[in-house]
């Protein structure tokens, strides 16, 4: 039984690591930005469209009141900040910092 | 004589054709803002505008009427440079007394053009706050015909639907927004220039626009909400006085200064909005009519 135990022990980390590591990819597919200066809805437009044309963006939401954008990345994505970064230049606002969940 | 007192309308003919620079982005509903146009994004915009003018107190008892429809499209080239360029149709009608008789005068058709360029050269970012200063260089095109008749022969200068004459402007727009509010101001200076022999005095124009958000009153937990905005604002102009063949017209141009409120609904992709701009001060030159209101009502679409 002891020896059982034992096995388990060893084993279960390693049977839940795929999870885990499933687990924190899926949670690294969002990207919460930071955006000074939007301060309009008509302007958070602008903001929405260059955000959504970086390559592999699946979606974004704004929350105006909060100052951030939420970029949802699909699946597997690698978007560099610097890419998000850009694209908030682009829109004519500062991005103040990107922080991954 | 009908020429002469004619003339004096261009007063309002000029800073009518320069409110024509409004900016296509939310903001001020009669002049330019400073505030950002994305790289990439275009903004259209429609604007009907009614000038109304009566109050002579001469035997020609003039009323004029003034409809234009200017369309406007905004593109960012870039985060700080953005071009604008602005067509109007316009309908103008003059009701006038010659002689025992009511007779009207008439005309419509492509306006003069506008293209301008804006570029900001400051910004300065906070959370929900921006603060912006973007100067912007135009030059009004003549598009539209000046050399219109009617039954009476040919109409005058400021009842045709064009100028005839290419006319640079620059200006100098600021903007501070922030989530519950936002202040415009603007001065520009329109320098006219001659066409067949008669040029419309040159303009100056200080305008500033406050608009504060009244729905809804919290933006907690609710992504970019649909804002409503009450409006005032505060158009003074000063337009000199015309040429014709070298003469100076002692009936025309002024100092205006009119109070504009109105209302805006603003969503992510549209803005409508309206103003009624009532005159508080006019100090016209001879006998040139006054203005009794200007409405104006608007629609813009991002894309």
């Amino acid at each position: 039984m002891r020896k059982y135990l034992h096995y388990s022990i060893v084993l279960l980390p390693l049977l839940l690591s795929p999870a885990i590591a499933f687990s924190a990819e899926a949670i690294n597919q969002t990207a919460i930005i930071r955006v000074d200066g939007l301060s309009c809805p008509f302007c958070a437009y602008g903001l929405e469209k260059n955000l959504k044309q970086v390559p592999g963006v699946e979606s974004v939401t704004i929350d105006m009141s909060a100052g951030k954008a939420t970029v949802a990345l699909k699946s597997g994505a690698k978007v560099d900040d610097a890419l998000l970064t850009e694209a908030v230049k682009k829109a004519g606002f500062t991005a103040r910092g990107i922080t991954r969940q | 004589m009908l020429r002469l007192k004619l003339s004096s309308w261009s007063a309002v003919w000029a800073s009518f054709l320069c409110s024509f620079a409004g900016m296509a982005i939310a903001g001020p509903i009669t002049f330019n803002s400073a505030l950002p146009l994305s790289e990439g994004v275009g903004i259209l915009r429609y604007q009907i505008k009614v000038i109304h003018q009566s109050g002579d107190t001469s035997a020609l008892n003039r009323d004029i009427t003034v409809i234009a429809v200017p369309l406007v499209l905004a593109y960012g080239i870039s985060p700080r440079l953005a071009l604008f360029g602005v067509l109007p149709y316009v309908n103008k009608r003059m009701d006038i007394t010659m002689g025992a008789k009511r007779i009207q005068r008439s005309t419509q058709g492509l306006g003069d053009g506008r293209f301008f360029a804006r570029y900001t050269v400051y910004q300065r970012d906070l959370r929900g706050d921006t603060l912006r200063i973007a100067p912007f260089l135009g030059l009004k095109i003549p598009t539209g015909t000046h050399d219109k008749s009617d039954a009476f022969g040919l109409l005058p200068r400021p009842l045709q639907p064009g100028s005839g004459s290419w006319d640079p402007f620059a200006g100098l727009a600021i903007t501070r927004q922030t989530l519950d509010w936002e202040f415009d101001t603007a001065a520009s200076y329109q320098m006219n220039t001659k066409a067949s022999g008669f040029e419309f005095g040159d303009e100056a124009r200080l305008d500033a626009s406050f608009q504060y958000r009244v729905l809804p009153r919290s933006l907690a937990n609710i992504g970019v909400p649909a804002f409503i905005y009450t409006v005032v604002e505060s158009n003074l102009s000063w337009n000199g006085r015309n040429s014709r063949a070298g003469a100076k017209d002692a009936n025309s141009g002024g100092i205006t200064w009119q109070l504009t409120p109105g209302l805006q609904y603003v969503t992510r992709r549209y803005v409508l909005e309206t103003a009624v701009q009532i005159p508080v001060i006019q100090h016209l030159n001879g006998t040139a009519l006054k203005t009794d209101w200007r409405w104006t009502a608007g629609f813009r679409w991002n894309f």
